[in-house]
């Protein structure tokens, strides 16, 4: 097996990693503690393994990881946190839009890259958006449901924040300062 | 505190309840529903009926919810395992060369089934009580191969990919046999016969392996053949026969099976593996591996569902001899091919239904006889067979004549197992599809007919008894709300003013299917739980129920939440290990909520007896008048209250002769009541081309009082999913040597999001007095419905009858030409 390095730019962060040539995208993020996404098929076909590269959703069991070097890797690792949750893992958790999960981090990326391109999205579109994801436990309806009201809460976000309340950050997050996001040193918790 | 129940010691005094369903029956219309009792349950619940925040939900949409194969982490020194399988469908193993794969650098071990450290010794994978009723006809690693992809030889490796490259390495020579893959033909007496008689321990009813029969079995209720003969020489009655079949269907389950195997510092063998039933499989792996039970821990993390497929020690055993040949732990972890391929699936089936029915719709007899591929191995073959029957023909009980019989029989194709729903999907597609073609060849409109029929309160419940010739298990039907479900689904579903589309080749039609399940299996359950408080008022429940992903953890903390009178999120749930837990037979059956959450219920109960001798204490008023709620202890004379955590720390820290809180509870009954449903389809089919399109499925459900309607309703869109896969996309097939076709999601037809039509959902409550706080079991109910309704639909819209599971456009062109043929 010949070794190399890759260099990925992993939700923000510079990470470098060893991998094996043979690699996926997704065995390399597994081995390193980026376990959110999730090994379903490793042929591309579940959508369990979904993750952004350079911005597009894509299936890492079967992106090569040499292939993935110097890229901007995004994972549900780094997307909100159990008490500052992303508003579409927001409206996943509220409208119990999950049962065993094992799909649910690849669904939520997935959704998140439709919601950045179409953020108004009518419920074929969300349909069509998440067809390569497949879930067994759900019926898909609460899913559809959660990222339709997803796109209602980021808009309702993006209303106040031009109303000239608290602003949103990239991934569409709160910030609290009230400060224009990149335009000011106070790290978001003080004005 | 436990309670034992046998049927006879709750004589619920239904009569009058019963008095008026019939009289609601025999004027046999559903605007009658109106009419049936009251059932629901007094409304006194602050947690019950809830949508409670899934626990594990935060943890799942950040990812850092825990998977077997999440825990690789934990285990710095983890070699990796792969199954080699055969490829041939049947024969001996004559040699197995290990030498190319042992020689590979990275390669710890490679194992066979000549190795010491593999038993030789036969058990049944199939996780159920003790002793199983499936056959013991399983080894770990086998040298006679029965289909293609039995496991043969296993190799373990510092990294998968070696131990990939290693298992490719491992070079089996076989001795070819005979094989044979129709049930039918294997009956033949010149048929390749599967096992020899050292090969396989069983005693079930029936066996005959000269033939290739697992199991044989049938039960009768009155004289069936009398009644036929009867109603044949009678011009007021007719005799119906239809034959009905269905196919494999895999359980797509999200997380393939994995399991982590290894030996702690005290030399206790430790499992975490994706398993539903931790304490079956901690039994199977003592005797089969010859280690004391206490000796074996087996926990189930998160488990990306199950659906069956992990109602089985599949993966376990291979698991351990790899740990015991490589001496670190093993993680082996199953890929989608496997799952696809050597796993485990739904029995198809063939079933022939005959019933004699009266012009005015009155049923005087009905037989069902099944014939089951189990595939080439017993597990789950007679009892999902079994439940073929006896789960929807007791929707009719007042059939004075009823007959249901099976043959299971094996072929050298992948082995049939549990699957959700456990043989009630078959039948329903018999039965219901059946009872719908009567009604229509009697001229009767298909739900009247039915309703004329159906199950009322106040029934006998034969669901067991159908198969012990009616004497046993004679309980009666305690909450039915089966009327209302077609009711409201008729609503839902618009079945009165059905709109035609404009165009002529366009066809619009409905149809319904009835349902029934059990809350668990009658007379072989068993759940435990144990509740302890901490000083700060909150509460640790260790129960031995698994939640396989369906939010039964978070169903367990309602209920105790209900009984200690806190809020949900002050109990603290561990569940499933078999070290820290009370003892549960597991995830299936749908049983989580009727015996492990009654378990709880009674286990809360018990602590919050300790709890109101404190209160009494504290507040110098006797028990008997207190009551716990809003996370306290008050009195219902005074209003005088002591907060949960001030008896916390006087229990464990005052002056007093001190305490620590707990509660012990467990549920064993011969009870399993009924949930009952109805499932709608509307369809527009195409008369051009066969090609029809779903419009809408509604689902009404009495599955008692719905603990978490939010969760109740995720298991029936889910439930509606998998049974509308098997009807319109699902099945495997495989070519003339036994090679399977399917290998994948690609190939396999799992409906995604632009599959479904519009669903609706409709809970009807019933109050279960048998069940916690009312409640029944939901899980696999839903999975009965859609090929049966989807027929029915069909057959309203342009009256041909489809009767082989999956329906493609392809068949309804071919009935439809038929048809066109026909009249001509």
């Amino acid at each position: 097996m010949s070794h190399m390095q890759i260099e990925l730019e992993l939700n923000g962060e510079t990470e470098t990693f060893e991998a094996s040539k043979a690699d996926s995208l997704l065995d390399v993020l597994r081995a390193n503690g980026y376990t959110g996404a999730k090994r379903g098929c490793d042929t591309g076909a579940c959508g369990f393994c979904t993750v952004h590269v350079d911005g597009e959703p894509v299936t890492s069991c079967v992106t090569p990881v040499a292939k993935a070097d110097g890229a901007s890797v995004e994972t549900i690792e780094g997307l909100g946190e159990q008490d500052d949750l992303h508003p579409v893992q927001q409206a996943f958790v509220d409208n119990t839009a999950l049962q065993c999960g094992f799909c649910i981090p690849g669904m939520i990326m997935r959704s998140t890259a439709l919601l950045d391109e179409n953020p108004d999205p009518t419920e074929q579109e969300v349909r069509e958006a998440l067809s390569d994801n497949l879930c067994r436990c759900t019926g898909y309806k609460k899913i559809v449901e959660a990222v339709l009201d997803a796109a209602d809460r980021l808009e309702g976000e993006r209303a106040v924040a031009t109303d000239g309340g608290p602003q949103d950050d990239a991934d569409g997050r709160m910030l609290d300062s009230g400060c224009p996001p990149g335009r000011c040193d106070c790290s978001g918790g003080e004005p | 505190m436990s309670d034992s129940e046998k049927a006879s010691d709750l004589d619920d005094g239904t009569d009058s309840a019963r008095a008026e369903e019939e009289k609601a029956a025999t004027s046999g219309t559903v605007d009658d529903a109106a009419s049936e009792p009251d059932r629901k349950a007094p409304d006194e619940r602050e947690n019950i009926t809830t949508n409670a925040e899934k626990d594990d939900a935060r943890k799942i949409v950040t990812g850092e919810a825990r998977y077997t194969a999440d825990y690789r982490d934990r285990f710095p020194d983890l070699a990796h395992g792969k199954v080699v399988r055969s490829d041939i469908a049947h024969g001996h193993v004559e040699s197995v060369d290990t030498s190319a794969a042992e020689a590979l650098e990275g390669v710890d071990a490679v194992i066979t089934p000549f190795d010491d450290v593999v038993p030789d010794k036969l058990y049944s994978s199939s996780g159920q009580s003790y002793p199983e009723p499936s056959p013991w006809d399983l080894t770990v690693l086998r040298e006679h191969v029965r289909f293609v992809g039995d496991p043969v030889a296993a190799v373990v490796a510092e990294d998968p990919e070696t131990a990939d490259r290693a298992a490719r390495k491992v070079d089996i020579e076989y001795r070819e046999l005979d094989a044979v893959f129709d049930p039918e033909e294997a009956f033949d007496e010149d048929a390749p016969q599967l096992f020899e008689a050292n090969e396989v321990e069983n005693k079930q009813s029936g066996a005959d392996y000269s033939r290739n029969l697992e199991s044989h079995f049938e039960g009768e209720i009155g004289d069936v053949d009398a009644a036929f003969e009867n109603a044949g020489d009678r011009d007021n009655a007719r005799v119906i026969e239809t034959t009905w079949e269905t196919p494999y269907q895999s359980h797509c389950v999200p997380e393939p099976h994995t399991t982590i195997a290894y030996t702690d510092e005290d030399d206790r063998h430790v499992f975490i593996t994706s398993t539903q039933v931790p304490f079956h499989t901690r039994r199977q792996i003592a005797h089969l591996f010859d280690v004391p039970i206490r000796d074996v821990r087996v926990t189930k993390p998160r488990i990306g569902a199950g659906f069956g497929s992990k109602q089985e020690m599949a993966i376990e055993p291979i698991a351990f001899a790899l740990h015991l040949a490589a001496g670190r732990p093993v993680k082996l972890e199953m890929t989608r091919r496997e799952e696809f391929t050597a796993l485990r699936f739904r029995h198809p089936m063939r079933m022939r239904m005959k019933t004699a029915v009266t012009d005015d719709g009155d049923i005087e007899a009905m037989d069902l006889d099944t014939l089951s591929n189990s595939g080439a191995y017993g597990t789950h073959g007679m009892t999902v067979a079994n439940n073929v029957g006896t789960k929807p023909l007791p929707l009719y009980p007042r059939v004075p004549n009823v007959r249901f019989s099976g043959d299971v029989v094996h072929t050298n194709l992948p082995m049939g197992a549990a699957m959700r729903g456990y043989g009630a999907p078959q039948g329903h597609f018999a039965v219901e599809s059946h009872m719908d073609e009567v009604a229509r060849r009697l001229d009767l409109d298909p739900i009247e007919f039915r309703l004329q029929n159906a199950v009322r309160e106040g029934d006998l419940d034969r669901s067991v008894a159908i198969l012990k010739d009616g004497d046993r298990f004679t309980r009666k039907i305690r909450s039915c709300g089966i009327r209302e479900c077609v009711r409201r689904g008729k609503e839902a579903i618009g079945y009165d003013d059905l709109e035609q589309p404009e165009a002529d080749h366009l066809h619009r039609g409905v149809g319904m299917a009835l349902i029934a399940q059990g809350s668990g299996v009658a007379g072989k359950e068993l759940g435990a739980a144990q509740v302890k408080m901490n000083e700060d008022g909150s509460f640790h429940l260790q129960v031995g129920g698994v939640d396989t992903g369906t939010g039964a953890d978070t169903m367990f903390s309602q209920i105790a939440a209900e009984v200690l009178g806190c809020p949900p999120e002050d109990v603290v749930v561990i569940a499933a290990d078999t070290d820290l837990t009370p003892f549960d037979y597991g995830a299936y059956a749908s049983s989580t909520t009727y015996i492990s959450g009654r378990a709880v219920k009674n286990a809360a109960e018990d602590a919050k007896e300790r709890l109101l001798e404190w209160g009494a204490k504290l507040l110098d008023e006797p028990p008997e008048v207190l009551d716990t709620g809003d996370g306290r202890v008050y009195s219902r004379e005074t209003g005088n209250r002591a907060s949960l955590e001030e008896i916390g720390y006087e229990a464990t820290y005052g002056d007093d002769q001190r305490e620590h809180i707990l509660g012990d509870g467990n549920h064993s009954t011969d009870e399993s009541p009924p949930p009952y449903g109805a499932q709608f389809v509307d369809v527009t089919v195409n008369e051009e081309t066969g090609e029809y399109d779903l419009n809408k499925l509604v689902f009404a459900a009495d599955c008692g009082v719905a603990i978490n309607p939010a969760l109740v309703e995720g298991q029936i869109e889910g439930g509606e999913h998998m049974s509308l896969e098997y009807a319109t996309s699902g099945g495997l097939s495989f070519d003339d040597d036994g090679n399977p076709d399917v290998l994948g999601f690609r190939q396999y037809g799992m409906p995604r999001t632009t599959d479904h039509p519009e669903m609706e959902t409709i809970l009807v409550e019933t109050h279960e007095p048998t069940g916690p706080f009312g409640a029944k079991s939901i899980a696999e109910l839903p999975t009965n419905g859609v090929p049966p309704a989807l027929s029915n639909a069909i057959r309203d819209a342009v009256g041909v009858r489809l009767t082989e599971l999956p329906f493609t456009a392809d068949d309804v062109k071919a009935a439809l030409d038929e048809q066109a043929g026909g009249e001509r």
